[in-house]
C-alpha cells in the first residue's frame, strides 16, 4: 500500500449493508439503513422510522459473522483512513463518504480563490471564468505574459499569451494571442468556440467568421418558419451547402441541431387546444389515415404532407436535417487520408499526438497536440454533509473559499479510539536494545511484536474488545495473536486532572511494569502493555507467513522470482491484519450531549456500543528467510 | 442472451403512430406545471443530468450541452482505497512492461466496469464502483447536488437485467433521484446526427453492434465480437512480440507482457487503417518508420518500426484479414460483413434509407481510415453479391443459365426498390447505381409534383453521416423535453424493482399534453430493455 507502514484503516460498517434489490424484498420501501447490529438503545429514533427493517438486520447479523477480508476487491471501497470518517450522533454510527449526502455550499476556483456565484457556475461550464488556465499538455497552471516577456525583452505591452512555466508551452504554439491581459476566458471563447472542427493546416483561427455564420441561423430561427426554403428539388443539394461553409465545431453543430429539432417540433405538433390530438392511438381515424397513407407511399420522409391543404387532419411529419445549417454533416471523402499522412510524417511523431489524458478534457475531435486548447481551471466546491439516514448535519464548512474553518464538524475520531501502530523492539540480548524491525522487509516465519495503541477522545471511559482471525486471510497466511484482547481506556478528561493527581507515573495496571525500564518489559498474554490517561497499548504477536514461490514456501526448491514479483505487484506480500473492534461505554442521555464530561447523575447514563472492523497494515513480507 | 429476441420485438411492436413523442416546449411549461406538485415543478426547472455508461467509459454532463462535462475512464486506479496515492507516486499502473505475461482476458478485466458475462461477476463490486464513480463525478465535475434533478442514462440497448437492476438500485438507494430515464444509445446517436433513420455502427469495447434504426425505432441489431477489446488484445500481443524480439506472425495464443495503459496509448495514437483494402503498393508515407516508446522500457527508450505495421492489428481484428468468410462464426463477422448483413436483413425501404445514413460511433470510429475502409468494403460486397443472401456455386451456374437465356435481363431484374438495387452480376455494363436516376413509378411522380418544395431524401447510396455521439443525442433529446419511453419513477422502482415494469407492450405512449404526468401513469415499462 502506498501509505507508509505501519498504517491503520477503518472499515465503515455500511459495507455490510448490501444495496437492497427492491425486486427481492418488495416490502421495504425505505432507503437502506445502516446496520445497527447490537443496538440496545431504548431511545433510538431510527427504529420508529423503520419499523420493518427486521429482515435486513437478520441478513446483517449473518454477515457479521464473516471475517472481514482486506484483500477482497470490495473492501477497497469501504476502508478509509480513520481521520476521514465522520460520526453521526443521532444514529451513533460511523459515517463514510458512502453513507452521507452532500450539499454544495459554495463554488470557488482553486487557483484564484474567487467564489463563483451559483447562478454563474453552469454558464461557465463549471470552470473558472477569469484568467485561470491549466496547461493542456502538462496540466500545470498557465500564467498570462506578454510576448516580449517570453522572448526575454519585456516592456509590459503588446499582445498577451498564456504560457506554462513547467513545460514552456504557450498559446503561441497554437497561434493564439490575446489583446488584453484580462478576461482571457471570453477572448479565448470568441476565438475558438465555433471554429471549425480541428483542422490540421490552419494556424489562423478565423473562427469569428464562422461564428457569425452560425449565429445568424440561431437568431433567425425565431422567425424561421420555412427552413426548407433552400432552393432544391434534387437530392444533391446537400453537397452544395457543404462546400461553401466550413464544418461547424461540436458545440455549433449541436446548437444547429437543437434549433432544427425545435423548429420541427413546433411545426409538426398539433394545436395545443386539441387535447386528443395524439392521444387516440389507433382508434382514431386520423391516425389510421396517417398510417395508411404512410404505408401507401414508398418515401417515408416528412414534408409529404407538409403543405397539403386538402387534408387538414393530417399533421405534418417531422423530417430529418438536410443541410449543414441544420446540423447535418456528411463525412467528407478521404478526410482520414490527411490524418494518416500526418500521423506518419516525421514532424508529428509520438509527442505530436495528444495522449489519452490530454484528450480527456478536450473537445472529442482533438487528435494532435496542436489542437489542444488551454483549459480553464475546474471549479471546486465546499460541501455540507448530512447523514444519509437521519439527515442530521455532520459537516458544515464556512462559505468563504479562503476560510478553512468549519461550523459543524463531527469527525469520527472524536468518538472512536484512534488506533496507532508501532513495532516493538524486543531486547534480544541483555545490553543492546535491538533495532526495531524493518517493516518494509519482514522476514517470514519470524515473530514480530507490534504495539497497538488506542487513544480515546471521548469523555467517557471505554471498554474495548478486540478480535482477529488467528490466520490472516489471503494466500500469505500470517498468524496473529492479540495478547490482551479486552481492556479499558480511560476518559479524555482534563489534562490537568492527570497532572494534579500527583507526580506518580502514568496509571498502569501492571504494578511490576511501572518499576521496570520499558526495554526490559516482556510481552505477556493477558497483560496490557502500557496505559495512560486516555490511551492503552496492547501487544500483537505476528508470525508473518511465507510468500508463494519463495524459498520458505514449503515443498518448493529455489525461488520463483516471477511469482514473487507478481505477488508483490498485487500487494500479496503486504501484511494486513483485520481486527474487529467492539467498544462499550456509558454515555449520558442525548439531551446533555453538550456538557458531556461534567458530573451528572448515573441514572442518565445510557449504555452504548459500537463495533467495526479495522485493518492494521504492519509491513511487507520479504521472500528470503 | 435470451432477451435478445424479445427485445427486438418489443421495439418494433411499439404501437405508436409515426409521430415524434409529444414534446413539451419550455413555453408551454407553465400551464403544465400547475397540475403537478410544487416539488416536481421546481425540479422541472433543473437541468437533467445525462450519463452515458459503457464498459470502459463514462460521460456526464448537463442537458442542452453539446459536449459532456467530463469523460472518465475505468481502470484499476479507480478501485484503489481512499488515501492510496500510488498512482500518483509510481505513475499509472500498466504503463511499464508487466512482470509476468498475462492472459489476454485477465489483462483487460481490471479496466472494465462490467462484463456482459455475469457468471463470475461480483455485482456488489460493480455496485461499489458505480457508486464511487457517480459520487466522484458529481463532486469533481458536475458540481451540483446529486439526486436533486432528473437523471438520464444512455445505455446500450442490450443490458443484462442483473446489471441494469444493480445500476438502478444503486442510484435510487444512494441518492434521491426523482426519476431515471433510460435512452438507447444507438437511437441517440442517430438523433445526434440529425437523422430519423440510420444504420448506427458502434465500434465499442466489448462488441461492435450495427443497429438499423428506422424512424427512431431500432429495427434490427447485429453484433460482432470484433471490437476494441480484441483490437487492444491483438495490439498487446503485437507489442509483446516486439518486446521479446520474436517476429513470428501467429501470435494469437500468446500472453501479453506489455502494460495495458501503454498499449492503449499506442492504439489511441497510432492505430490506423488503410482506406482501401489490400493496398499493398508501397505508398511512401506508410513505409516510413515512426518511433514509439519501446515496449520494454516505455519511459526512457524509443523503438522504430514501420508505420504500416501498426495497421496490421486493425486489419486482422476488425476486418478479419487472412480468415475466409466461411470460417467466421456468426458472432465474429468482420465489420464490413456485419454492416452488410445488417443492411441485408432490413426491409428494402428501410435499407435504402439506412444505407445512405451510416453513422459510426464508439471508440473504434476514431481510428483513421477505418470508416472509409468499412464503406469501401461494404460497397465491394454489394457490387459482388447485391442484396441477396444466397451464395455458392449453384448461384453461379444459375447466373450463367440466365445469361444464356438473356431475356432482357436488365429490365427483369430491376427491382422495384427505390434505390434501384440489382440482383448481382448481370450489371457489368451498368453505371454506378448511385449516379443513375432512380426509376419513378407513377405514385412517386405524383407525390413529387405535390411536394415540390420538400427535399427528396437521399437513398440507395452508401453515405456516412457524422454524429455527435450518443451522449450529445441524449442531451439534445432531453433538452427538447421529449419524454422517454422508459422513465422510472423512484417510488415505483423502490417498491418492486425491475419486476415492477409492465410487460404489456400495448402501453399507451406517454402524452404530456393531456395533463397526465408520469406519476399518474399507473405502470411503467422497460420497453427495449425488458
Amino acid at each position: 500500500m502506498s501509505r507508509p507502514f505501519p498504517y491503520t484503516y477503518v472499515s465503515c460498517p455500511c459495507a455490510n449493508t448490501p444495496v437492497p434489490d427492491p425486486a427481492k424484498k418488495r416490502r421495504s420501501r425505505d432507503s437502506p439503513q445502516k446496520p445497527t447490529p447490537e443496538r440496545t438503545d431504548p431511545d433510538d429514533k431510527d427504529n420508529k422510522k423503520q419499523p420493518e427493517n427486521t429482515p435486513e438486520e437478520e441478513v446483517d447479523e449473518e454477515e457479521e459473522e464473516q471475517t472481514f477480508d482486506p484483500r477482497s476487491p470490495r473492501s477497497n471501497f469501504s476502508l478509509y483512513p480513520p481521520e476521514q470518517l465522520l460520526y453521526c450522533e443521532d444514529c451513533h454510527q460511523i459515517k463514510c463518504p458512502r453513507c452521507i449526502t452532500e450539499e454544495i455550499v459554495s463554488w470557488y476556483c482553486p487557483n484564484c480563490l474567487f467564489e463563483t456565484p451559483s447562478s454563474m457556475v453552469k454558464g461557465d461550464a463549471n470552470r473558472c471564468g477569469r484568467n485561470c488556465f491549466n496547461c493542456p499538455v502538462c496540466t500545470s497552471p498557465l500564467s498570462v505574459s506578454t510576448i516580449e516577456n517570453v522572448a526575454g525583452k519585456g516592456n509590459g505591452q503588446g499582445p498577451w499569451v498564456l504560457s506554462c512555466a513547467y513545460c514552456l508551452w504557450t498559446t503561441l504554439d497554437i497561434g493564439i494571442k490575446f489583446d488584453k491581459p484580462t478576461n482571457i476566458r471570453n477572448q479565448l471563447q470568441k476565438m475558438t468556440d465555433s471554429t471549425s472542427a480541428p483542422t490540421f493546416d490552419t494556424r489562423s483561427r478565423q473562427g469569428s467568421r464562422a461564428f457569425s455564420d452560425l449565429k445568424s441561423p440561431l437568431s433567425n430561427l425565431a422567425s424561421f418558419d420555412e427552413p426548407v426554403s433552400t432552393p432544391t428539388g434534387s437530392g444533391e443539394q446537400v453537397k452544395e451547402n457543404e462546400t461553401d461553409s466550413p464544418p461547424l465545431g461540436v458545440e455549433a453543430r449541436f446548437a444547429a441541431l437543437k434549433n432544427f429539432y425545435r423548429n420541427q417540433i413546433s411545426e409538426t405538433s398539433t394545436s395545443p387546444n386539441d387535447p386528443l390530438g395524439s392521444d387516440l392511438g389507433f382508434s382514431s381515424p386520423g391516425a389510421l389515415n396517417r398510417l395508411m397513407s404512410l404505408y401507401a407511399s414508398s418515401s417515408r420522409l416528412g414534408g409529404l404532407y407538409g403543405g397539403n391543404k386538402k387534408q387538414k387532419s393530417k399533421p405534418p411529419v417531422m423530417r430529418e436535417a438536410i443541410n449543414a445549417s441544420e446540423g447535418l454533416r456528411i463525412a467528407p471523402e478521404n478526410a482520414d487520408a490527411a490524418i494518416i499522412e500526418r500521423l506518419s510524417s516525421p514532424d508529428c511523431g509520438w509527442d505530436g499526438v495528444a495522449s489519452l489524458s490530454q484528450r480527456a478534457e478536450q473537445s472529442p475531435d482533438v487528435r494532435f497536440v496542436d489542437d489542444l486548447l488551454p483549459l480553464p481551471v475546474l471549479l471546486r466546491t465546499k460541501r455540507a454533509k448530512r447523514c444519509k439516514s437521519c439527515k442530521h448535519i455532520l459537516v458544515k464548512p464556512e462559505t468563504k473559499p479562503q476560510s478553512t474553518r468549519f461550523r459543524i464538524r463531527l469527525i469520527a475520531l472524536s468518538y472512536i479510539p484512534l488506533p496507532s501502530l508501532r513495532p516493538l523492539a524486543l531486547p534480544t540480548s541483555s545490553l543492546i536494545p535491538a533495532p526495531a524491525p524493518d517493516l518494509n522487509a519482514l522476514p517470514p516465519l519470524r515473530p514480530v511484536h507490534v504495539l497497538l495503541t488506542l487513544k480515546n477522545h471521548m469523555f467517557d471511559p471505554v471498554r474495548i474488545t478486540l478480535a482477529t482471525p488467528s490466520v490472516t486471510p489471503g494466500r500469505v497466511a500470517s498468524k496473529v495473536t492479540i495478547l490482551s484482547p479486552q481492556f479499558d481506556i480511560g476518559p479524555n478528561s482534563d489534562v490537568w486532572d492527570e497532572a494534579l493527581q500527583g507526580a506518580s507515573a502514568p496509571v498502569t495496571t501492571d504494578p511490576r511494569a511501572g518499576g521496570l525500564r520499558a526495554a526490559e518489559k516482556v510481552p505477556e498474554a493477558g497483560k496490557v502493555w502500557d496505559k495512560g490517561r486516555n490511551w492503552t497499548t496492547v501487544v500483537l504477536e505476528v508470525i508473518p507467513g511465507t510468500l508463494p514461490g519463495s524459498e520458505a514456501d514449503a515443498g518448493k526448491e529455489g525461488i520463483d522470482e516471477d511469482e514473487i514479483a507478481v505477488a508483490a505487484q498485487q500487494d500479496e506480500d503486504v501484511l494486513e491484519i483485520p481486527v474487529f473492534v467492539h467498544m462499550e461505554w456509558d454515555a449520558e442521555a442525548q439531551l446533555e450531549q453538550q456538557n458531556v464530561g461534567k458530573a451528572s447523575k448515573p441514572d442518565d447514563l445510557v449504555a452504548r456500543e459500537l463495533a467495526y472492523w479495522m485493518v492494521l497494515g504492519v509491513g511487507r513480507i520479504t521472500a528470503a528467510l | 442472451m435470451s432477451a435478445t429476441s424479445s427485445l427486438r420485438h418489443s421495439q418494433t411492436a411499439r404501437p405508436s403512430s409515426p409521430h415524434t413523442p409529444q414534446q413539451q416546449l419550455r413555453s408551454g411549461n407553465t400551464s403544465f406545471a400547475s397540475t403537478t406538485s410544487p416539488g416536481s415543478s421546481f425540479r422541472n426547472e433543473d437541468d437533467a443530468i445525462i450519463f452515458e455508461i459503457g464498459t470502459r467509459w463514462l460521460r456526464a454532463g448537463f442537458e442542452g450541452n453539446g459536449t459532456p462535462i467530463c469523460v472518465k475512464r475505468f481502470g484499476p486506479e479507480e478501485s484503489r482505497r481512499v488515501a492510496d496515492y500510488r498512482g500518483w507516486i509510481r505513475g499509472e499502473a500498466g504503463a511499464g512492461p508487466l512482470l509476468k505475461p498475462m492472459n489476454a482476458e485477465d489483462w483487460v478485466r481490471e479496466y472494465e466496469l462490467w462484463q456482459s458475462d455475469l457468471r463470475k461477476a461480483d455485482l456488489g463490486l460493480i455496485e461499489d464502483k458505480i457508486e464511487r464513480v457517480f459520487r466522484e463525478t458529481y463532486n469533481q465535475y458536475l458540481l451540483t447536488d446529486a439526486g436533486t434533478s432528473r437523471l438520464v442514462l444512455t445505455l446500450p440497448a442490450l443490458m443484462p437485467h442483473p446489471l441494469l437492476s444493480s445500476l438502478l438500485s444503486t442510484l435510487f438507494s444512494r441518492w434521491r433521484f426523482p426519476s431515471i430515464t433510460l435512452l438507447s444509445s444507438a437511437t441517440m446517436s442517430a438523433a445526434a446526427g440529425g437523422l430519423r433513420s440510420a444504420l448506427v455502427v458502434d465500434l465499442g469495447w466489448a462488441e461492435t453492434t450495427a443497429t438499423g434504426i428506422y424512424e427512431y425505432r431500432e429495427v434490427v441489431t447485429k453484433r460482432s465480437t470484433r471490437s476494441m477489446k480484441s483490437l487492444m488484445q491483438e495490439m498487446g500481443r503485437f507489442l509483446s512480440g516486439l518486446a521479446s524480439g520474436s517476429t513470428q506472425e501467429d501470435t494469437s495464443d500468446e500472453d501479453i507482457s506489455v502494460g495495458f495503459t501503454y498499449c492503449e496509448e499506442i492504439v489511441s495514437r497510432f492505430a490506423w487503417c488503410s482506406p482501401e483494402a489490400g493496398e499493398s503498393e508501397a505508398q511512401s508515407e506508410t513505409e516510413r518508420d515512426i518511433s514509439i516508446p519501446s515496449p520494454k522500457n516505455p519511459e526512457h527508450e524509443y523503438t522504430e518500426l514501420p508505420f504500416s505495421r501498426l495497421a496490421d492489428p486493425v486489419e486482422k481484428v476488425l476486418f478479419a484479414l487472412g480468415t475466409a468468410e466461411n470460417e467466421l462464426d456468426d458472432e465474429e463477422k468482420s465489420i464490413p460483413l456485419l454492416v452488410y448483413n445488417t443492411l441485408l436483413s432490413l426491409p428494402p425501404d428501410a435499407r435504402g434509407t439506412c444505407m445512405a445514413r451510416i453513422v459510426f460511433v464508439g471508440g473504434g470510429s476514431r481510428i483513421p481510415g477505418l470508416r472509409q475502409r468499412v464503406l469501401n468494403d461494404v460497397q465491394k460486397l454489394i457490387d459482388r453479391h447485391g442484396w441477396s443472401p444466397i451464395r455458392g456455386q449453384a448461384l453461379e451456374r444459375q447466373r450463367q443459365r440466365m445469361e444464356e437465356l438473356k431475356i432482357s435481363s436488365q429490365k427483369r431484374t430491376q427491382t422495384p426498390e427505390a434505390n434501384g438495387d440489382n440482383t448481382p452480376s448481370n450489371d457489368d455494363s451498368k453505371p454506378d447505381p448511385s449516379k443513375e436516376e432512380p426509376e419513378l413509378d407513377f405514385v412517386e411522380q405524383k407525390l413529387r409534383r405535390q411536394n415540390k418544395d420538400t427535399p427528396i431524401p437521399v437513398q440507395g447510396i452508401l453515405r456516412e453521416v457524422e454524429s455527435l455521439g450518443a451522449w450529445a443525442g441524449a442531451s439534445l433529446v432531453t433538452s427538447l423535453k421529449i419524454r422517454g419511453m422508459v422513465e422510472i419513477e423512484r417510488e415505483k422502482f423502490l417498491q418492486h424493482g425491475l419486476a415492477g415494469a409492465t410487460r404489456d407492450l400495448e402501453q399507451p405512449i406517454p402524452d404530456r399534453r393531456s395533463g397526465l404526468r408520469a406519476g399518474d401513469r399507473s405502470s411503467w415499462t422497460l420497453a427495449g430493455w425488458a
